[in-house]
């Protein structure tokens, strides 16, 4: 190597070094030590204890409470992220059609997404009340008198929090408004001089020319829902309750981790969290090359 | 190039390096930790005084007394300062500033949340400090306060602040049903007779509820010790709940007062679920606990398990409320208990920096004013309605004076008191325990099983941390 080029190198370094100090301390060390941990006994105060696969073998094995929420968040995850690629692909064709006020429009939608979790959390709480939420308010004021209790229901709890998911559309709204965009008019032209009604140009134009940006966002709303917990950690204080039905994977990680100091447990759960997220967008990705259509291919 | 223009590049080149540096130089004097506190703080500072950090468990109007017997600590002080934080009553803030070295120098905490972290070692041993003080001598304290905080007899935190628990009923609904207003229900039996005769239902609903077991909040843990039950064997070291037929009993018990499809003779206080939950959407919600709305200060609620907090509470929520006051009834062949869960108490960490300081406060705060005067302990537990945690202090005229107040501090003082007991597992018995109730309610568990949850899961627990103290140890 010339001085040169070991100048550039060292250059180089120095400039990406930001990254990498960031990338080695804050990202791939505590993967490594959470690994580690997984396969000891540790309580964020003393030194871990090397126990091997035993966290694992307890969690299959003995942990009524890890399939719990293992269910819990699938139940969630296979509604609410359906539901919400529909709504945002829905709203999303409605801001792109020529409408009066359609900036004023997009901003609304978009704007619960800049909304503080926490802020959103607590506003969904008054709005679930079952005595004076809006919801139950409402549903009082049209005669219905055995509205349900939302989230203080083991029933309707997790409904509450998928309906509740739905509100914050408006990051997906804006990705499927440029991939709108990116559709080429002369498609539609086409299909207009062969006569094809609003439905039909949808469903063979608009829908295939966006399935990268569908895949996207499907891709996100996996991770994002298996890793739900802002709000529920809010609104049940923590708790899961009722009887569990709020007990979200990553609350229930977090209760071994910071409530019981249970650190390892907790760590090897976040690593099971971890591999069902790869398995599941994996399975996403691979299956894409049968529905997802690219410009130019 | 020309030469002028080289000169230019020359500047705007300075200029940007000069731009980089005052950018970098107002980073820098941002980052820089800006002096934080009070003015009385800063002066304490600038006074050479050692300024110690306080996290307060209490929050509201709790902390702001607090804050204020603090604030006279400080006025007498040339030496020390205590600055008080609210921290609030969960333990996780707490657990990473011990793990990570940094933990306050003073704290006070919810025994349950000592448990894990004093086995851990993560608290000072004030056992022989205290006993050079008349004032804090351990048998001064009610017996559960100190079982909540203390190992094998050594004690890791100072009771500061304790519940009691009664029966609270509404006078004018037992006039209505026909019963004495003045003579709560002496045992479960009563109970159950009297809650049947002051539920009303018509064809919207329930129109008031006589008795929930579970209303306000789950009280499963107390129930438990009110049958009899416990939920935590101390001489062998180990849960032994799904063995115990008390908390089995206790379990089925509260488990009774929802109607089972499958059961073809409910007991006649057992009501339909599709009405509690109805009548809990309809008349309380998440917030109304506190306020006029809460469905016993509104009527619809006639009998309720409370504690002392509430002879604040219904003067200021629900002044005009004719409110009665019993012990909890039990059944028959149990021995008498009361019920408290456990105590707050006042901590130090071990790592703490001013370890001498903070037991300079803790003197201060226990002992009295002057010889027969009150101490700002108790002084606390008074202006909060909280029952004082020594038995000298909890029985002085201003808390017995009240005649309501009163039937709080006799639970505690006449009976046995089984808190949550003081293991590495608490945190997550406490949670298990409450779990138990709603496994049986609506997944319609045997109470057998669900006990036999809470113990198995304990147990696999404190085996786990034990070998791990073990082992550390070695």
């Amino acid at each position: 190597m010339s001085p040169g080029e070991k100048r550039n190198l060292r250059n180089g370094l120095l400039f990406a070094s930001p990254y990498l100090v960031g990338a080695i301390f804050l990202t791939i060390y505590p993967f490594a030590a959470s690994l580690y941990f997984s396969l000891t006994q540790y309580n964020a105060i003393a030194a871990p204890v090397w126990v091997g696969f035993e966290n694992y073998v307890d969690l299959f094995t003995r942990d009524a409470q890890f399939w719990k929420a293992l269910g819990n968040t699938m139940y969630f995850t296979v509604f609410s992220v359906p539901l919400s690629l529909a709504l945002s692909i829905g709203l999303a064709v409605l801001l792109n059609m020529n409408i009066p006020a359609r900036s004023v429009f997009r901003t609304i939608f978009f704007l619960p997404t800049i909304v503080p979790l926490v802020a959103i959390a607590v506003l969904w709480l008054w709005i679930f009340n079952p005595e004076s939420g809006l919801v139950n308010s409402t549903l009082f004021t049209l005669g219905i008198t055995n509205a349900p209790g939302w989230i203080a229901d083991p029933e309707w709890a997790k409904p509450s929090f998928i309906l509740m998911s739905l509100w914050g559309v408006g990051t997906a709204v804006v990705i499927f408004l440029a991939g709108l965009t990116d559709v080429p008019r002369s498609l539609y032209e086409s299909a207009d001089i062969d006569g094809a009604g609003p439905f039909v140009k949808f469903r063979h134009i608009t829908l295939p020319m966006i399935t990268p940006t569908i895949l996207f966002n499907l891709v996100m709303g996996l991770i994002n829902s298996f890793q739900y917990f802002t709000e529920v950690y809010i609104m049940t204080a923590g708790t899961g309750r009722p009887a569990d039905s709020l007990l979200f994977y990553a609350l229930y990680l977090y209760q071994n981790a910071f409530s019981y100091l249970r650190m390892g447990y907790a760590s090897a759960l976040a690593w099971l969290l971890f591999l069902v997220i790869l398995a599941s967008t994996s399975l996403v990705l691979v299956s894409s090359k049968r529905w997802v259509y690219y410009h130019g291919e | 190039m020309s030469v002028t223009g080289e000169n230019h590049a020359h500047v705007s080149t300075y200029l940007k390096y000069a731009l980089v540096l005052v950018a970098s130089a107002a980073v820098l004097v941002l980052l820089l930790p800006s002096e934080t506190g009070s003015p009385e703080e800063a002066q304490a500072r600038r006074d050479g005084r050692t300024v110690i950090t306080y996290w307060d468990r209490t929050q509201g109007f709790e902390h702001e007394i607090h804050k204020e017997l603090i604030a006279e600590f400080n006025r007498s002080q040339d030496r020390i300062f205590v600055r008080a934080l609210q921290m609030g009553w969960r333990i996780e803030k707490l657990l990473t500033a011990i793990s990570s070295g940094a933990p306050p120098d003073l704290c006070s905490l919810e025994s349950s949340a000592l448990a894990s972290l004093a086995y851990q070692g993560c608290f000072m041993d004030l056992t022989d400090w205290m006993e050079q003080y008349s004032y804090l001598q351990t048998d001064l304290f009610f017996p559960h306060t100190l079982d909540s905080v203390a190992i094998d007899g050594r004690v890791f935190a100072i009771p500061s602040m304790n519940d009691s628990y009664c029966l609270l009923w509404n006078k004018a609904l037992f006039r209505k049903a026909g019963l004495d207003p003045e003579r709560g229900p002496q045992t479960l039996r009563e109970l159950e007779e009297y809650a049947v005769k002051l539920t009303s239902v018509d064809g919207s609903g329930l129109q008031t509820i006589g008795f929930l077991p579970w209303v306000p909040w789950d009280l499963t843990h107390m129930w438990g010790t009110l049958f009899g039950g416990d939920w935590y064997d101390k001489a062998v070291g180990l849960s032994t709940a799904g063995e115990d037929p008390s908390i089995l009993a206790s379990l089925a018990w509260q488990g009774s007062w929802q109607k089972d499809a499958s059961d073809p003779n409910p007991p006649p206080y057992a009501l339909d679920p599709d009405l509690i939950e109805a009548f809990f959407a309809g008349s309380m919600g998440g917030g109304a606990y506190m306020s006029a709305n809460n469905p016993f200060y509104t009527g619809r609620i006639a009998m309720t398990v409370e504690g002392e907090w509430q002879s604040t509470f219904i003067p200021k929520y629900a002044p005009n409320l004719d409110w009665g006051i019993g012990p909890i009834p039990q059944p028959e062949g149990a021995p008498p208990r009361g019920y408290s869960p456990g105590c707050v108490a006042e901590g130090i960490p071990v790592s703490s920096r001013h370890p001498e300081e903070a037991k300079e406060f803790l003197r201060w705060f226990y002992a009295p004013r002057a010889e027969g005067a009150s101490s700002p302990a108790g002084d606390y537990c008074y202006l909060i309605h909280n029952v004082p945690t020594r038995r000298n202090e909890a029985t002085e005229e201003r808390f017995m004076g009240d005649p309501k107040f009163r039937v709080f501090v006799e639970q505690l003082l006449t009976k046995e008191v089984v808190p949550q007991a003081l293991t590495p597992a608490t945190w997550m018995m406490v949670d298990d325990i409450a779990r138990a109730r709603e496994l049986v309610l609506f997944d319609h568990v045997a109470p057998e099983d669900a006990a036999m949850q809470v113990q198995e899961k304990a147990n696999a627990e404190l085996k786990r941390v034990r070998r791990l103290l073990e082992r550390t140890a070695q």
